[in-house]
């Protein structure tokens, strides 16, 4: 039974945050509408009633308070989830969170960890516009001591969650509005997913697909195209930005000779580049040609429905990166 | 107005350049940034970019000759101007200043232009040498197919994987009886040589005295190795100190360590704890890390060792040095690891200026070649040079006793105007102690 059994992004997220917290006294949710309004994307709906107003935790609009003060509780001893609205409205919180959270060990000379997970919404999730748009990962995987999770699907966001949440490192874990109703299995048994295990979801032999994150699922449809075109694609859902599973993706490289990085960042100094980098690095002489990116388009996100299509990665781009790569253009 | 392109300065000890190959001719459009030519300094072949954009009106000089820094080597032509008036009107009597040490910077986008071009910019170099992918270069080597033979079906006729497959199928198919895969890799391989790094090929005939010689010409590295060291031989008054050291404890340690960390396939040589013992000394010596100048003598803060490298005879041999910076502040896995890649890209493609430069006390090392002892040339503007030679098992006498040890005698040459008998003395007690009780160099 368990085998079929389906559920959305948003209730494996919730899920996996609830087994936490009745695993666990330390965990506890803090955020913008998190309890009363079950929030702002009904993540956690039905948490205020089980766990209590003392553990599901309505914050004022102000995440540099509120992410601050998860950090102090991490550093005591507890292990919050913070959830923001969306990472856009992380960047208030700059300082807190990627000035002090990954520093904390290493300042203190291995006295204070700090096990806080901070997740919500990142990229675009639909006419927000340039502000509100944010794919913090270019800015934020820059950062040594952080740990960045992007997951594509309901099971793995709920095995990434809990690992996150019984970690000692601060976490990003960032979803995806657009992906909070996909619906994917996820079994009733325990499982965790430990970071920095990247998963092949296709096998080829003509060029790999390395990505993460929503356009993972870009990546498989343009896989299918490909197939049909007589281009064999390898699709590997890297999973986690930081760390980083390089040797699932050389492994692969070096019996395909072709890569295509797609990352939905902006491409200047981003994960994609760091990945196609470390690429040349140990592929250097089984490369075909040059390792090939799709990222978002180096503007600022549109707010106008058919320009934000054209400036995100799709699988008509991703299919054209790979003719490229493969020499079929 | 016509643009003249000078011989850039490409090291503070260069006088003179060579091309050893021009990457345009007359007619070719060039923009800034692009590289234009191969130049040969005193050190090393390096790319020389255009600084302009434009037409190149004339090439002045020939692939091969040496001009003077700041001469001018090739005309451009501005846009929209005639390519043969900015030929006649270049004035190569009137060399324009040196040009800028760096291509200038990208204006700034005009307006409120906020689109960033992020297009990729095919990147265009003219030439004969044949485009490989990575790929293809190490399957046509494997699978011994002649490059020169494959026609590249990639952007500017690159070869690329599909080539070589189908390559490999025709030639199977073609031709029964296969090609010696060795000698054919081997063609492959030349193909691909870049000429600068071939021997000059002897030319047969001068007589000195009846004698029948055959004349090597000079390549620049080998001018320059006859020049610094004569002047280094006939400026400095060398005088040279040796001493032994009981190599006992330092293999014993080495043996050990390099047990230990083979799994990490870390192989520290003799040479390795060598570097770093020098570099330590000169804590109490500093003289040993300075360079006369004249009316004064500089003490360096900075302890940079420099290593001679000698390069392979089939790459025209000569000898490099190259520099482990800061190598008092360095572990000896870490002075390994940089020895270590030093002296194969030395051997390989050739170090850079910066790995080059910068040197304040240099080693040489022929313990490898089984050498017992010899005397080295300084390197100015050092002041001293170690000349190592072998660890070698022989009869000593320890305790009264005649037993059987490892030894290894070290000879410091040394600029007399700097270091005196007694300091050099003072200077290898140093470093014996740091030999001969080698755990001091794990702290």
């Amino acid at each position: 039974m368990s085998a079929l059994r389906e559920i959305e992004f948003r209730d494996a997220l919730r899920e996996a945050m609830s087994e936490e917290m009745r695993r666990d006294k330390r965990v506890f949710l803090l955020g913008e509408e998190v309890a009363e309004y079950n929030g702002a994307y009904k993540v956690s709906r039905g948490m205020l009633e089980e766990f209590g107003p003392r553990r599901i935790i309505d914050t004022p609009i102000s995440e540099s308070g509120f992410a601050g003060l998860a950090i102090g509780a991490a550093m005591m001893g507890l292990k919050p989830v913070v959830e923001f609205m969306s990472w856009s409205f992380s960047l208030v919180a700059a300082d807190p969170i990627l000035n002090n959270a990954p520093k904390m060990l290493y300042m203190s000379g291995g006295q204070f960890g700090c096990p806080v997970v901070f997740r919500g919404n990142d990229g675009a999730g639909g006419q927000l516009g340039s502000t509100h748009s944010w794919c913090v990962e270019g800015l934020f995987s820059n950062v040594p001591g952080v740990k960045i999770a992007i997951p594509s699907n309901p099971y793995d966001a709920k095995g990434l969650l809990k690992s996150s949440i019984r970690g000692d490192d601060p976490v990003f874990f960032l979803e995806s509005e657009r992906m909070l109703g996909n619906k994917g299995h996820v079994p009733e048994e325990e499982y965790v997913i430990p970071f920095g295990q990247a998963k092949i979801l296709r096998e080829g032999t003509d060029c790999t697909l390395a990505s993460w994150g929503r356009p993972v699922h870009f990546c498989m449809e343009a896989a299918e195209e490909l197939q049909k075109q007589g281009i064999s694609c390898e699709v590997i859902d890297l999973r986690t930005v930081r760390p980083l599973d390089i040797g699932t993706v050389v492994r692969s490289v070096k019996k395909t000779s072709n890569c295509v990085v797609v990352d939905q960042s902006w491409s200047f100094g981003s994960p994609g580049s760091e990945l196609a980098s470390q690429v040349h690095r140990h592929c250097f002489d089984d490369l075909d040609n040059y390792v090939h990116r799709v990222h978002t388009a180096d503007v600022p996100t549109p707010y106008a429905t058919n320009l934000e299509q054209e400036y995100l990665p799709n699988a008509r781009k991703i299919v054209e990166a790979v003719r490229s790569a493969t020499y079929n253009l | 107005m016509p643009i003249n392109v000078t011989m850039p300065r490409l090291s503070d000890t260069m006088e003179q350049g060579t091309v050893v190959k021009w990457h345009v001719k007359v007619g070719d459009k060039v923009t800034s940034g692009q590289v234009i030519a191969d130049i040969e300094t005193d050190k090393a072949t390096m790319e020389q970019a255009a600084f302009d954009d434009g037409t190149i009106a004339s090439l002045l000089c020939p692939e091969g000759k040496q001009v003077k820094v700041g001469e001018v080597i090739a005309v451009l032509a501005e846009e929209g101007e005639s390519v043969s008036a900015a030929a006649s009107g270049a004035a190569p009597a009137a060399p324009r200043a040196a040009a800028p040490a760096a291509p200038a910077a990208t204006p700034a986008a005009a307006g409120r232009t906020i689109v960033a071009d992020v297009k990729a910019v095919p990147v265009e170099i003219d030439g004969e040498r044949t485009r490989v992918s990575p790929v293809a270069r190490r399957m046509a080597e494997e699978m011994g197919v002649d490059l020169s033979q494959v026609t590249g079906s990639g952007p500017g006729g690159r070869v690329i994987k599909r080539d070589i497959v189908l390559a490999a199928e025709n030639r199977s198919a073609a031709a029964p009886v296969a090609r010696p895969a060795a000698a054919s890799a081997a063609t492959g391989l030349v193909a691909a040589a870049p000429s600068v790094a071939a021997a000059p090929a002897p030319q047969a005939g001068a007589l000195v005295h009846g004698l029948q010689s055959i004349e090597v010409p000079v390549s620049t590295m080998r001018g320059v190795i006859a020049k610094r060291l004569v002047e280094s031989k006939q400026q400095i008054p060398h005088y040279q100190v040796t001493m032994k050291f009981s190599m006992d404890s330092i293999l014993a340690l080495r043996g050990s360590l390099n047990e230990q960390l083979s799994a990490m396939e870390v192989k520290l040589s003799v040479n390795d704890f060598i570097i770093r013992a020098c570099a330590l000394a000169m804590a109490k010596n500093p003289f040993f890390n300075a360079s006369w100048a004249g009316d004064r003598i500089l003490v360096h803060q900075q302890v940079n060792v420099g290593v001679a490298i000698a390069l392979p005879e089939e790459k025209g041999g000569g000898l490099v040095v190259g520099v482990v910076k800061d190598a008092n502040l360095k572990s000896l896995r870490q002075i390994s690891g940089e020895v270590r890649s030093l002296g194969e890209k030395a051997r390989t493609k050739g170090l850079s200026m910066e790995e080059m430069s910068g040197a304040t006390f240099t080693i040489s090392n022929l313990g490898m070649f089984g050498v017992d002892n010899f005397t080295a040339i300084i390197n100015p503007p050092n002041s001293a040079i170690l000349a190592c030679g072998a660890a070698i098992e022989q009869p000593v006498v320890r305790n009264h006793q005649l037993v059987v040890g490892w030894e290894m005698a070290a000879t410091l040459s040394l600029d007399h105007r700097v270091i005196d008998g007694a300091m050099a003395a003072k200077y290898l007690q140093s470093l014996k102690q740091f030999v001969e009780a080698p755990t001091l160099l794990l702290v």
